[in-house]
């Protein structure tokens, strides 16, 4: 019963974000434009642009993601429905787990699908292009989960965006230090597996931990 | 504590911005019984049954329901509790039947939906986006969960606002059903509220 009442509320959310076509067109087409600025202010060195290309992707998922998470909570917030969520028999901490499934599957998924376009793009190699798409697979739920609890802290604030960079982007730069830690030792010719190991461990911690703490901050703020 | 005794207000106070909205209410409601709280603006309505739903926390005082504070047992509480706030907590994106769907939380609605949707003249726009329908029709849908789903407590904001008289009638006749089969109902108005004689209704003035 509660299986597909899950389920239920997923469908309805993944719904809700695709007939919202800029929740998942913004984060899309900032990154891709954002990442294919990058050669215009370098010189046009191939092999230069391979070294840096990949922690510039990154960089850019970063930004991309703030765009993906600002008003994930602020919809709910002002349709009356997050009181409903207060008041669901449902437990609150299951419902931000996939409030947060659907929109990393709207609006984060399709960054890492295009990254084999890009890499075509700056020609990088299959094995790169793979281990970039692996480290953003296992970091992109980091980010959306430390974004969204950000989001939810400053929930009815005004002038929210900028303040939502100056706080996410501190908090998530150990992420961004370990997804690029795998692709550039890859690129040396060292072994993946400890930042790797260490991604996917941060990231099993916040898919666990953090819906909880979003949870609580949420009615927090909400009073 | 008396068995029958069902929502019970003691000393409630709320402080808002370092000013007292109200302080000190206390009162009880039983089976088949309306409150009725009235006031002028930004007397503190809202936030008083946003306090008996537990979304606010009271300054002092404490709600019991069935003889048990409501924040102890808090799932058992809003088990047996529709709240319609301001906002109608309906999803602008969805269609009239997904959303109420997402009230019920289950694809099989249980009662009879399509009764309802025509009482509520909803029939034709089952199938239209929420952000496309009027204010009253979105308050119309708001509601139509009262009516689908059964609980004991309904505490609802202005709830007349933006119905036409059809729908008033409608709903009043509801709410009087709903109190003779041993409900109980809080409502909030600008406007004065006309039931049956037999129907007891309590008043609170808030903001004199």
């Amino acid at each position: 019963m509660t299986l597909k009442t899950v389920w239920l509320v997923f469908y309805l959310e993944l719904v809700l974000l695709l007939r919202r076509s800029q929740e998942w067109l913004h984060p899309l087409g900032f990154f891709i434009i954002v990442v294919s600025l990058f050669p215009l202010i370098f010189t046009p060195n191939t092999e230069l642009l391979q070294k840096f290309i990949p922690g510039y992707i990154w960089l850019a998922a970063l930004f991309a993601n703030i765009l993906a998470i600002e008003n994930i909570f602020l919809a709910d917030m002002e349709d009356g429905n997050l009181e409903q969520l207060f008041l669901s028999q449902l437990p609150l901490t299951l419902l931000i787990l996939t409030k947060l499934c659907a929109r990393w599957l709207v609006a984060e998924l399709p960054l890492i699908f295009f990254i084999p376009l890009l890499g075509l793009l700056f020609n990088l190699s299959a094995p790169t292009v793979i281990i970039l798409c692996v480290s953003l697979l296992l970091g992109t739920p980091i980010l959306i989960c430390i974004g969204s609890l950000c989001v939810a802290l400053t929930l009815g604030l005004r002038q929210q965006g900028i303040l939502l960079g100056l706080i996410i982007l501190p908090l998530v730069t150990p992420t961004l230090i370990l997804g690029v830690t795998c692709v550039q030792q890859f690129q040396a010719g060292f072994s993946i597996l400890g930042p790797l190991a260490f991604l996917a461990g941060v990231s099993v911690f916040t898919i666990t931990l953090l819906p909880w703490v979003i949870a609580s901050t949420l009615k927090i703020s909400y009073e | 504590m008396c068995s029958s005794l069902l929502l019970q207000l003691d000393n409630l106070s709320c402080v808002r911005q370092q000013k007292i909205l109200f302080s000190n209410i206390s009162l009880q409601l039983t089976a088949g019984e309306l409150l009725l709280i009235e006031g002028p603006n930004g007397s503190g309505k809202s936030s008083l049954l946003r306090l008996i739903v537990g979304l606010l926390p009271p300054s002092e005082g404490e709600i019991f329901w069935q003889g048990s504070p409501i924040h102890k047992k808090y799932q058992a509480y809003t088990e047996h509790l529709h709240y319609i706030g301001h906002a109608n907590g309906l999803k602008l994106g969805l269609t009239v039947r997904e959303n109420l769907q997402l009230q019920s939380l289950s694809l099989s609605l249980t009662k009879n939906i399509s009764l309802i949707l025509s009482q509520l003249q909803l029939t034709q726009n089952q199938d239209t986006q929420a952000k496309f329908l009027s204010a009253g029709q979105k308050r119309r849908l708001a509601l139509a969960k009262l009516f689908l789903f059964p609980k004991r407590l309904w505490i609802l904001d202005e709830p007349l606002t933006a119905l036409d008289q059809t729908t008033q009638e409608l709903f009043l006749a509801q709410l009087a059903i709903h109190l003779q089969n041993g409900g109980i109902g809080m409502v909030s108005s600008h406007q004065s509220i006309f039931l049956k004689d037999t129907i007891p209704i309590k008043n609170l003035r808030l903001g004199i």
